[in-house]
């Protein structure tokens, strides 16, 4: 295949695009010069704290909240220019799901299948019972639990086979059971040659289901990268010494060691993984010498609050 | 909803009727003044068949049956807002605009239904009213032209109906919940009349205000009943007791400026915002 031809492979399989994109609500800035891109068949978490301009990202990806400034391309196509035929292709779940509580599951369904049009009969028992809900489709939605709501908006979403699907909190409210049933559900959504793009405060099931995320705060990408690639970046050296005071008082003067912690006999050091080695030499030239020296893996959780000063994800 | 709606409007079209029923038998002391006679013998006019439609379109359909037109269709998009399922909707739907226009479409459809069904109830009704008053039923007034009459007046009714009814639909996609436009839909049907009739008291340039109101061109629609007014019950449809109303043409023309403003402002308020929360 040529170049040209390979460059037009990843570039079809470029599902979302977002290009300088912002919002303002009067002088508040929701969301600032936001780029971000999801390709088919990954899981792309989407974290930040309360207020974080999240749910605004999604209102505009949806055709919900016009944006201020910059483009959103939906599957290769400026969504600005023919919006509905593109929506179509994507799927939803917006914070918690909302249908009419009078209907029925299988009715609001049924309801939602009209709206969108060319919806097979069958489509409705096939959704439902990919959610496990088939039994209980004949009940009003008002009488559903909340995990039953939650697994109605992921059928809902699943209606119209969409190649991009948006969830918000999608385990919100669920038992472990049922958290545990979404969980294995998305990245099996994302292995039919779609994306799915999570919106989630659940950290480690960000980290179990997502291979990208992006992090924002007061509406500011502040990080986008493989899972991986952020929890290495996040990695500390652990280190056990016998005088960790005075350890500490030389790590902390080396210009690339960007903090030292005392954790009870452990100093755990920021810096570099490669670095292990200069650490342990600029120890050892001190006469300090380490009984243990690893890299300290981390969790997703302390990569947010660590890249969001603390702040709580929503 | 649309169901409470319509069993409200059996209702009351059901509770006004038994009212007027009990009013029309009660005896009268023998030193009565004639007038209070007379009005029980008009009472005893209404509770007959040939009225029962022209009552209702005359006065229960543009009163409680308008009202009830503001719930549905205030209901009809504020509620989307209310229960959120409006993104759930638009994001299904295939644009705003459609979306807009098919729940005005199924609102109007549902306002027919109920018109329907209130002209139904009151000639129910009459019929036994008549039954069990001892009257005698006589269909000679259901003539062609009274039936092409009542006809006309089923589309009047339903054109002095649209503006209140696209009021509240305005309201509810403005605050964006069903409650403002319940509020200041029947707020407008209520007191508009009340302050329409000061205005007429107040006379000279001010009674001339009416003109371009609501109440004042309703009803003088309202008015056009051929019906009532060969009965001698020409009154019934001026909801407003004093004061000149407006021609019929300059009323249709009135009250269609304010549907068409009301429809054009809902279509492109809902185009426009965003939704959020």
């Amino acid at each position: 295949m040529s170049g040209i031809g390979l460059r037009q492979e990843a570039a079809n399989d470029i599902i979302l695009r977002t290009t300088g994109l912002t919002k303002h609500f009067g002088k508040l800035e929701a969301v600032k010069d936001l780029n971000l891109e999801l390709r088919r068949g990954e899981v792309f978490g989407f974290l930040g704290p309360n207020g974080a301009g999240k749910s605004t990202t999604v209102g505009m990806i949806l055709g919900l909240v016009a944006p201020t400034a910059g483009s959103i391309e939906l599957f290769g196509q400026k969504l600005e220019g023919n919006p509905w035929a593109l929506l179509r292709r994507v799927g939803a779940v917006i914070e918690e799901p909302a249908f009419y509580p009078y209907l029925s599951g299988r009715d609001n369904l049924e309801a939602l299948a009209r709206a969108i049009g060319g919806i097979p009969g069958n489509k409705i028992n096939e959704v439902l019972e990919r959610v496990n809900l088939l039994d209980r489709a004949g009940d009003r939605y008002s009488h559903y639990s909340m995990g039953m709501k939650q697994r109605l908006g992921i059928a809902s979403t699943l209606l119209r086979e969409p190649e991009l699907i948006l969830l918000d909190e999608p385990t919100s409210g669920l038992d472990p059971a049922g958290t545990k049933e979404v969980r294995d559900l998305i990245p099996r959504l994302a292995h039919e040659r779609r994306a799915v793009f999570l919106c989630s405060h659940l950290l480690h099931e960000v980290e179990q289901v997502c291979n990208r995320v992006a992090i924002i705060k007061e509406g500011v990408m502040i990080a986008c990268a493989p899972i991986q690639e952020l929890l290495t970046q996040g990695q500390m050296l652990q280190i056990k010494v016998d005088d960790p005071a005075q350890a500490a008082a030389i790590l902390s003067g080396l210009p690339w060691i960007k903090s030292v912690k005392r954790e009870n006999d452990y100093l755990i050091v920021d810096a570099p993984k490669e670095s292990v080695s200069r650490v342990n030499q600029a120890l050892a030239e001190h006469n300090i010498f380490a009984s243990e020296l690893t890299s300290r893996n981390v969790s997703l959780e302390s990569v947010f609050l660590q890249l969001t000063g603390g702040e709580s994800g929503d | 909803m649309t169901r409470v709606l319509l069993f409200v409007l059996i209702g009351i079209t059901v509770i006004i009727y038994l009212l007027l029923f009990a009013v029309s038998k009660v005896t009268l002391p023998a030193q009565s003044p004639p007038g209070i006679e007379q009005g029980i013998g008009e009472i005893q006019n209404l509770l007959g068949l040939p009225v029962a439609l022209p009552f209702a379109f005359s006065r229960l359909l543009p009163g409680i049956g308008t009202l009830l037109a503001i719930i549905l269709v205030a209901s009809s998009m504020g509620n989307e807002y209310n229960w959120r399922t409006i993104r759930t909707m638009l994001i299904c739907s295939e644009g705003r605009l459609r979306l807009l226009g098919a729940k005005l479409i199924s609102a109007g459809i549902f306002i027919l239904i109920g018109m329907v069904v209130g002209l139904a109830t009151a000639f129910v009704m009459s019929l036994l009213t008549t039954a069990i008053g001892g009257y005698a039923f006589d269909f000679s007034f259901a003539t062609g032209g009274y039936w092409w009459d009542q006809f006309l007046q089923f589309w009047r009714t339903f054109y002095v109906i649209m503006p209140y009814a696209l009021l509240g639909f305005l309201f509810a996609i403005v605050g964006r919940s069903a409650m403002p436009g319940i509020a200041l839909g029947a707020g407008v049907l209520f007191l508009e009349s009340i302050i329409t009739a000061i205005m007429y008291t107040a006379g000279g340039w001010i009674a001339q205000i009416p003109d371009y109101l609501l109440t004042a061109n309703v009803s003088a629609i309202a008015n056009v009943n051929k019906f009532l007014q060969d009965v001698g019950l020409g009154e019934l449809g001026t909801t407003v007791g004093f004061g000149q109303l407006p021609g019929v043409p300059h009323a249709f023309i009135t009250l269609a400026i304010y549907s068409l403003v009301f429809l054009i402002v809902a279509f492109y308020l809902f185009r426009k915002r965003d939704v959020t929360g």
